[in-house]
């Protein structure tokens, strides 16, 4: 695994070039290695703009005006070429047959080896670990169109973990699977995470995954960040997510009427948020995870 | 909607044709185009088309071949057709054969024609005994040995693996439409259909190719390839026999056999309206299923 | 297994509107048995959900049932009509399938074409392809976008328009593939509301989905799908409660569902379905007296 650490962002923003109002406005964030953090947000927040601009596709291969700095693992992807970003970002995005493109899997995972002109002994090692990891060992003649939707995931995990990347950006990698696919993806993720360091970002609608795994959640808002903070903090927040438009754990938010903090239901989500909320400070720790809201409720009595 | 086959035309297998390294079968098929471009006397064309089928047979896939020729074969027969009964050849010196009722079919024409479809038949067999016996991926990997820039080679595989894709996506589009009780299953309604796939493909291509360049596709710098073709001793022989054989009889076949040397082919008459026969009703059977096709649009 | 539902109140002795009797599906190539025989009956104006992972023959039931594949034994009846002598055209004027992914339908330069497309096939005169339009339109607020091209609205508009544009051809039987999958929360709302709305007005909707928590809001009924067999069939309640379905499918029934099951003090009860039923159970008096729901 490559030993640069981490992920520093400051005031970032982003128009696409044929964009009407600009895609990222004023991010600021910082991701330490190791961690794994999930991105949530409405379609067209600018989770999937936030995860091109750490590998350099934006600016590089999508136009468009960017501000602010960024730097991943100390390199500026703005300035970098793309071929150097992908030994150290992975991104797997969400429709698992578009990523396909070889006859077979192991070339499929063998393509970015290709492209970086790894000598062919390494290449056979790589391909072999990298199925291994995602548990497609065995599968290196079949056709990538055969599979799967769930094992094409996986295929596309593999083909950027050959690259031994040390940050690994998946964009609502599950959306399109069925619960046995997104079983088995976030089951990688985890592992990657927890056995091999990697650092983790994955924008996802997955609230109840997410707060079982992640270490922080973003949540962005028309280009903005509306909140940061450990699952705990954010999902707290139920009324100010509601507002926003997103849903928390269920857990949560019935804990969180429970809790009398609600009169009732939430906001209808369906309302404008107007402005984003800025950060507000959590009325009470509330559980986010199914096992620790057993224990809330049998500690309230 | 995944599990569908890439290979459109590639039968597995372990024939002495299969183990053959593709660069030596590409070589020999450049041979054998070479020289049926040179020559227009259709008995050595016709005999190397026999011996394709001969090849077939030795490795197993004489079915495959035969079915895919069926596709073929009616293109092959309208040369004939159109060759007997409005020859391009001659101008105004045309000798009739045989009168057939209304149509007169001509010497000239016929000869003609049988050199026209023994010159595509001889190619399209060997053509197509070569990929049959050829994974995709070593045909590909042939080409990149061979220096096909790296950017064709791969638009090419892209595309033959898009095929099945679009094929699929076309045959969901007009479930859909069928499902919204659109009656017509012809030509016509095929053109709605035209709009989703070409927009589901443009999409794909989109992520496609930040996928790509995610994985440093961009690069520029020297490429490995993966998928090692075998290229040993004896390949290296067989390729360059190929070569060899390609270049005399390409040789052979202009002096002997171009159209100059080539008298005008004269058959017995009940075979030339045999012949005929056969290639009409091929070639009308086409032409009617098309007219089908198009009215019930 | 639960009884099947009289018709609607008012039509009295009025039989199933869709019956799949013993249907059977073999592809034509490869023998692959995609369907094991299943006979399902649903009343006219149910709610039904259809679940199970991709490849349990759970697409294969719902394109046995408006037509589009012909059981390769057993029959399929839809509104009285056997689908196996009527071609997709015509039974798509009483059974509506809306596509999974809206792209594959959606071809007309403009949204108020899709709308009118369907009914204009299956013979509906000229004003009252205008009247459908309107009342589409309306059910759906797409009065925005009209006269825009589907392709420049955005995709969870284009979901809509998918439903809208079957909308139209006023099928008694609604089939919804996967409507909510990818969906963001707002648009996972908007399509929530838009089933609760359409089975209130008396269609029968059949769901096939993953979305579990949408599922035990909108379905009163659920039928669980597994390796081309129908193994479960009961009320969203029942069929979560089961935990050996649900774990024999890796299924996973909603946070909130789980949830209650797992709470001490509620042995006994049925599982809670959505958070304003536990909530409510929670402000009730009296509520860990482990009395029956």
């Amino acid at each position: 695994m490559a030993t640069e650490p981490y992920i520093a962002i400051a005031d970032l923003g982003f128009s696409y070039a044929q964009g009407t109002r600009p895609a990222l406005t004023g991010i600021t964030l910082t991701v330490e290695q190791g961690e794994y953090v999930g991105v949530i947000g409405l379609n067209g927040a600018g989770k999937t703009t936030l995860g091109l601009c750490l590998n350099g596709i934006i600016p590089h291969m999508l136009m468009g005006e960017q501000t602010g700095t960024i730097a991943v693992a100390g390199k500026d992807p703005g300035v970098v070429p793309v071929r150097e970003m992908a030994r150290i970002v992975g991104m797997v995005f969400d429709n698992p047959e578009f990523q396909m493109s070889q006859v077979t899997a192991a070339e499929e995972v063998a393509l970015g080896l290709e492209n970086l002109g790894v000598p062919y002994a390494d290449m056979v090692v790589r391909v072999a670990e990298a199925l291994a990891i995602v548990g497609l060992t065995g599968y290196d003649e079949r056709s990538p169109m055969g599979l799967s939707g769930g094992q094409q995931q996986r295929l596309a995990i593999a083909s950027t973990l050959a690259m031994k990347p040390s940050i690994l950006f998946m964009d609502e990698p599950t959306s399109n699977l069925d619960p046995i696919g997104k079983e088995e993806v976030f089951e990688i993720a985890r592992r990657l995470n927890r056995d091999e360091g990697m650092t983790i970002i994955v924008a996802e609608h997955e609230v109840e995954v997410l707060a079982e795994y992640a270490d922080r959640i973003i949540v962005l808002h028309e280009g903005r960040i509306a909140l940061q903070g450990t699952p705990t903090e954010v999902f707290s927040q139920v009324d100010t997510m509601a507002a926003l438009g997103l849903r928390v754990p269920q857990v949560t938010e019935f804990a969180y009427r429970i809790a009398g903090l609600g009169a009732g239901p939430v906001a209808d989500p369906g309302a404008r948020a107007g402005t984003a909320p800025g950060l507000t400070s959590p009325v009470a720790q509330l559980p986010v995870k199914l096992s620790t809201a057993i224990e809330w409720v049998g500690a309230r009595g | 909607m995944q599990g569908m086959n890439v290979s459109v035309t590639h039968v597995r297998g372990t024939s002495w044709l299969h183990r053959m390294s593709p660069i030596a079968k590409l070589s020999w098929l450049l041979a054998i185009m070479a020289f049926a471009f040179a020559s227009y006397n259709p008995w050595p064309l016709f005999a190397i088309a026999l011996a394709g089928i001969g090849m077939a047979a030795t490795a197993g896939i004489l079915k495959p071949i035969l079915r895919i020729l069926l596709v073929f074969a009616p293109v092959t027969a309208s040369m004939i057709v159109i060759q007997a009964i409005a020859p391009a050849i001659c101008q105004n010196t045309c000798t009739p054969a045989t009168t057939l009722g209304p149509l007169t079919l001509y010497q000239e024409g016929i000869s003609h024609g049988l050199s026209l479809s023994a010159r595509v038949l001889s190619m399209e067999i060997i053509a197509i005994v070569a990929l049959v016996t050829t994974n995709p991926s070593d045909l590909f990997s042939a080409f990149a040995r061979l220096r096909v820039p790296y950017i064709l080679n791969f638009m090419v595989s892209m595309t033959l693996q898009l095929i099945p894709v679009l094929t699929r996506e076309v045959q969901i589009v007009l479930s859909a439409q069928r499902s919204r009780g659109m009656k017509s299953t012809g030509f016509g309604s095929v053109i709605p259909s035209f709009v989703p796939v070409f927009a589901g493909a443009f999409e794909r291509v989109q992520q496609l190719s930040i996928s790509l360049e995610s994985r440093a596709f961009g690069s520029t710098g020297k490429k490995t390839s993966y998928r090692q073709i075998e290229f040993g001793t004896l390949d290296r022989i067989i390729a360059v026999a190929g070569l060899v054989v390609g270049l005399v009889g390409t040789v052979v076949g202009l002096v002997f056999w171009s159209a100059g040397q080539t008298p005008v082919i004269i058959l017995p008459v009940w075979l030339t309206v045999t012949v005929f026969l056969i290639a009409a009703v091929m070639f009308v059977g086409v032409v009617i299923a098309a007219l089908v096709a198009i009215a019930r649009s | 297994m639960t009884e099947t539902q009289n018709g609607l109140p008012g039509s009295p002795g009025a039989g199933p509107i869709l019956s799949v009797r013993n249907a059977r599906y073999v592809y034509p190539r490869g023998d692959v048995v995609a369907l094991e025989e299943i006979s399902v009956d649903v009343p006219v104006g149910q709610s039904l959900g259809i679940v199970g992972q991709n490849g349990s023959g759970k697409t294969t039931l719902t394109k046995l049932m408006n037509g589009l594949l012909r059981p390769t034994s057993g029959s399929v009846i839809v509104d009285d009509l056997d689908t196996a002598r009527h071609p997709v055209q015509v039974l798509a004027a009483h059974v509506g399938y809306v596509f999974q992914n809206p792209n594959h339908q959606l071809f007309a330069p403009t949204v108020a074409d899709e709308l009118a497309f369907g009914p204009r096939n299956i013979g509906v005169p000229e004003a009252e392809i205008a009247e459908r339009v309107a009342e589409a339109t309306e059910f759906f607020r797409l009065g925005d976008i009209l006269t825009l091209h589907p392709y420049r609205i955005s995709f969870p508009l284009r979901k809509l328009v998918g439903i809208a544009s079957i909308f139209t051809m006023r099928p008694k039987v609604f089939i919804l593939d996967e409507p909510t999958t990818g969906q963001d929360h707002r648009t996972t709302n908007t399509i929530n509301r838009l089933i609760h709305e359409l089975v209130d007005r008396g269609s029968t909707v059949i769901c096939v989905a993953h979305d579990m928590p949408l599922l035990a809001d909108v379905s009163e009924r659920l039928i669980v799908m597994w390796n081309a067999r129908l193994i479960a069939d009961g009320t969203p309640r029942e069929v979560f409660a089961d935990r050996a379905v649900m774990e024999r499918t890796h299924l996973a029934p909603p946070q909130i569902t789980q949830f209650s099951m797992q709470l001490p003090g509620r042995e006994g009860r049925a599982p809670a379905l959505s958070l304003d039923e536990l909530v409510a159970e929670y402000r009730t008096p009296g509520r860990l007296a482990g009395k029956e729901a």
